[in-house]
């Protein structure tokens, strides 16, 4: 089977800094990411929330570039720019005509040497996580469902099981002086990597990464607490009303094997038998066969992005006509199934070039087009981080092509296992209560 | 917000010298019986995109009820003459394909991606959906029960029901007015109106295939010919629908959403469409106003007070009209607050020439982000296709970056005058109604609708 043939090189700064570059000068576009090794997962107790708050505060301002001046110099260089806090990696990037490369290295060469902000910066972005989280969670229907309901019931270490985007006591209760601590302890070279893709060339890219990112000093190894848990022995359920919402919700997740082994490569396959849009097992039978459900879809969230305790995750939105113990029971049934027969061989092989085919626009996406190659960077960040090895991207597919029923089979009898779950309900309250109220 | 805007940057690299844009260039056929095939080539993986348009949805079909084009596109992938429901997603998968069938307002479309090598099927299993789609009967039964349950849990979001009402006051009777269907008329579908639509809708002079990716033009026009050159059918017959009436001062539209612990607002007017010569000089006054991350609103409302994470603005243009529009939810007590200053940017547009260089960074950013879509299949097929949909002239990608350049402080004063319709636009609040009210109806006249929109004592 034909692998991808990303041109990679790497190297690592005398700082630390590691960087990754894979040129295509097939259209004059650049993107440039900068990830940093730290995620909610990490942050630091009492301060639920802070490393999203946190990457907000790298958008205020640096002793460069003040307020308002890294988004300003972006826009106006004709290109888009975000970040996003995960677990165990917070990211920053650009896509930009070309021409602005210097420009946009520059400028987050800046914000890893000196972040400047100030109290005024932290007040500001705290109102705007709080509208975020209200846009995205308290004032949405099934909001937060399942990713911030699944971690308290799923986990008893709390680096993995804590409110990631913040209980609103723990945001206001963030000082400068923490936002100050965790940039000197986290955002240091030597805990990061920058990646350029597209239209670079890879010696003058080597080159500007030196003249620009050098000059940062490297930063204590930074501490990382141990999000390892406890070995679970049953399984475990949770209830949270749903306060907007008409159907009743479930989500059950699996712990999932570790990252690149052999039964993690079989798990990435038995996921996709599993999930896998309206193909999948799961949405087949509770949606397409038993019409128990509305909505039954998931997953492993990011396969490559993760560096501890994760879940396959299914979300299921049931008929009201049916009870959360029978909808559970068809699911059950499902998973019965692939435990005691496996899968079939016409399946895997469809599994397997679909796989291939969704890799490939994983490596281009896309975000609808205006962010050529994110993608190919989260991928080639997490390797690095995780893995040491960015050039993972192009051998890594292998592992998958290999994996085989009986392999799948296996890890589904050794995973999917009521001691290796926990189930959210996520139940609307009764309307005519809440009217009364 | 005035002292922290003069803080400038030290030490800035300058921007190198441009590399050509070159969009890639595209072969235009038409077949025997009507369909317009546009191809481009793209090598950037070994997977190509492509989207099969109807240039027919709702709109068309509204005098029969709401929401039937999207019912019949829905029912469209659940089964062919030759394929039942299980078939066609299984040999989506066997081909490493995604797929989607979709209708709006004016289009309704069959989009899909595959690997290259599997071209002829999957162009083979678009053909059988678009002409042989059999509309088995349970499968019918079953997606109408699901869109019921959908129907009810959009009420619940206040995106939708913002959209749903600000939509109703701009159209009135037009059938642009109606997004979604009532309850009861999901009930009421039959099988035979989805058949009936399929039979007006879908059909060769009615569409354009438009494929993007990794293959050779002439021989996938090859492809084409073979797979759909013997479709036939006629083009159904344009309507015109009377123009919405000119709304006349600020009203106000508070849905009320009990327990909601955030305001969701939306303020619009009328504007243009895509093919208006006016829209080039629109978009960059929109991306100076509320479009881009470093636009005036967002600096405002965001990044100066906090009011909110997401604010933006944005024309949509539907074929026959369009309209401009301002989103924000924002905390509650801070809802005349926000009105406020996104009334403020809307009149200082209009009243005062755009400094020179923000007007050049603006452009800068439209002419940056308009090539960004270079670099993917998806990005291209996105820009060919609202070029193809929109009739717009053969050049408009190639000579877009030159007409954003060459607008003045003038024009765009001129543009906000024209179309950011300050004293005549609609503002939709949804919220809990105890919270927002008093501070909603400083704006204008107020209206109180509930989240079923039944109209409620003001």
């Amino acid at each position: 089977m034909t692998q991808p043939q990303i041109p990679v090189q790497s190297t690592t700064l005398q700082n630390g800094l590691r960087v990754v570059i894979a040129p295509d000068a097939t259209a004059p576009v650049v993107t440039v990411g900068v990830y940093y090794k730290i995620g909610f997962r990490l942050e630091p107790q009492g301060r639920s929330g802070f490393a999203h708050l946190f990457e907000h505060m790298m958008f205020q301002g640096s002793e460069n570039a003040p307020k308002m001046q890294h988004i300003k110099l972006i826009n106006s260089s004709g290109g888009v720019l975000n970040g996003s806090t995960m677990y165990d990696v917070t990211n920053y990037y650009e896509a930009v005509p070309s021409n602005a490369l210097e420009r946009v290295l520059w400028l987050e060469a800046d914000r890893m040497r000196a972040l400047k902000v100030d109290d005024e910066n932290l007040r500001n972005q705290r109102d705007v996580v709080k509208e975020e989280v209200r846009v995205n969670v308290l004032n949405q229907p099934y909001g937060g469902f399942p990713w911030l309901d699944m971690p308290p019931v799923a986990f008893r270490n709390w680096a993995n099981a804590h409110n990631f985007y913040g209980d609103f006591a723990d945001l206001d209760a963030a000082s400068l002086m923490d936002v100050q601590k965790f940039f000197r302890t986290y955002y240091v070279p030597n805990n990061a990597v920058l990646l350029i893709l597209g239209d670079v060339n890879p010696q003058e890219g080597f080159a500007s990464a030196e003249k620009y990112f050098a000059p940062i000093p490297a930063g204590a190894a930074p501490p990382f607490a141990d999000p390892a848990e406890p070995p679970q022995k049953e399984e475990r359920r949770g209830y949270v009303e749903e306060k907007f919402g008409t159907l009743p919700a479930m989500a059950i997740g699996y712990v999932v094997p570790q990252r690149l082994t052999k039964e993690w490569h079989a798990m990435g396959l038995l996921d996709q038998a599993l999930h896998g849009g309206r193909a999948g097992r799961i949405y087949r039978e509770l949606v397409l066969e038993k019409q128990i459900a509305v909505e039954a879809d998931g997953g492993i969230d990011d396969l490559f992005g993760y560096n501890g305790p994760t879940q396959m995750t299914t979300r299921i939105m049931h008929k009201p006509e049916y009870s959360a113990e029978e909808t559970l029971a068809a699911f059950d049934e499902v998973l019965r199934e692939v435990r005691e027969k496996g899968i079939t061989e016409d399946e895997l092989e469809q599994l397997k070039v679909k796989w291939r085919s969704d890799y490939y626009s994983t490596l281009e996406g896309g975000r609808g087009g205006y962010m050529p190659r994110y993608g190919l960077m989260h991928l080639l960040a997490c390797f690095a981080l995780f893995d040491n090895q960015p050039e993972l991207v192009n051998t890594i597919q292998a592992g998958f092509s290999k994996a085989t029923r009986e392999e799948i089979q296996t890890a589904a009898r050794k995973y999917l296992v009521p001691e290796n779950r926990a189930i959210v309900f996520r139940t609307p309250v009764d309307k005519k209560e809440k009217e009364a109220a | 917000m005035a002292t922290r805007a003069s803080e400038i940057s030290v030490g800035v690299p300058a921007l190198a010298p441009e590399r050509a844009v070159r969009w890639p260039k595209r072969t235009r056929a038409r077949l025997s019986n009507g369909l317009q095939v546009v191809l481009a080539e793209a090598h950037s993986i070994p997977k190509f995109h492509g989207e099969l348009f109807l240039r027919a949805g709702e709109a068309l079909v509204s005098d029969r009820s709401t929401g039937l084009a999207e019912m019949t596109a829905t029912v469209v992938r659940t089964g062919t003459v030759k394929r039942t429901s299980r078939r066609i997603e299984e040999d989506l998968r066997r081909l490493g394909a995604d797929l989607g069938t979709t209708a709006g307002q004016d289009t309704s479309a069959i989009s899909f991606a595959g690997l290259s090598e599997f071209r002829e099927p999957l162009l083979r299993l678009v053909n059988e959906l678009a002409r042989e789609a059999s509309f088995p009967e349970a499968e019918f039964e079953r997606e109408r029960r699901q869109k019921l349950e959908e129907v009810k849990l959009e009420r619940t979001s206040p995106g939708f029901l913002a959209g749903e009402r600000l939509r109703k006051v701009l159209f009135g009777a037009h059938p642009y007015a109606r997004v979604s269907p009532t309850e009861d008329q999901v009930a009421a579908y039959k099988r035979e109106d989805l058949n009936e639509v399929y039979r007006d809708i879908y059909t060769p002079e009615n569409a354009f295939l438009i494929l993007v990716g990794d293959f050779e033009p002439q021989a996938m026009l090859k492809t084409i010919e073979g797979t759909f050159g013997n479709w036939t059918g006629a083009k159904p017959a344009a309507k015109e629908f009377p123009a919405p009436t000119q709304l006349r001062g600020r009203r106000v539209y508070l849905v009320h959403n009990p327990g909601s612990v955030q305001t969701q607002i939306l303020a619009g007017c009328h504007a243009i469409t895509r093919k208006h010569p006016d829209w080039i000089r629109l978009g960059l006054t929109n991306s100076l106003y509320g479009g881009a991350f470093n636009s005036r609103l967002v600096m405002n409302i965001r990044e100066d007070k906090g009011y909110t994470y997401s604010p933006r603005s944005g024309v949509t243009p539907l074929r026959q009209r369009g309209y401009f529009s301002v989103s924000a939810a924002v905390r509650n007590d801070v809802v005349a607050a926000s009105l406020t200053e996104i009334f403020y940017e809307l009149d200082k547009l209009r009243s005062l020439p755009v400094p020179e260089q923000e007007l050049a960074d603006a452009k800068n950013y439209l002419t940056g982000v308009f090539s960004l879509g270079l670099a993917t299949q998806e990005g291209l097929l996105s820009q060919y296709s609202a070029s193809e949909l929109n009739e717009l002239p053969d050049d408009y990608l190639e000579t877009y970056r030159d007409k954003v350049r060459a607008l003045t402080p003038a024009d765009l004063q001129a543009t906000a005058r024209k179309y950011l319709d300050s004293a005549n636009m609609q503002i939709v609040v949804v919220g809990d109604r105890a919270q927002i009210e008093e501070q909603a109806a400083l704006f204008g006249e107020l209206e109180v609708y509930d989240a079923q929109g039944k109209r409620l004592q003001a």
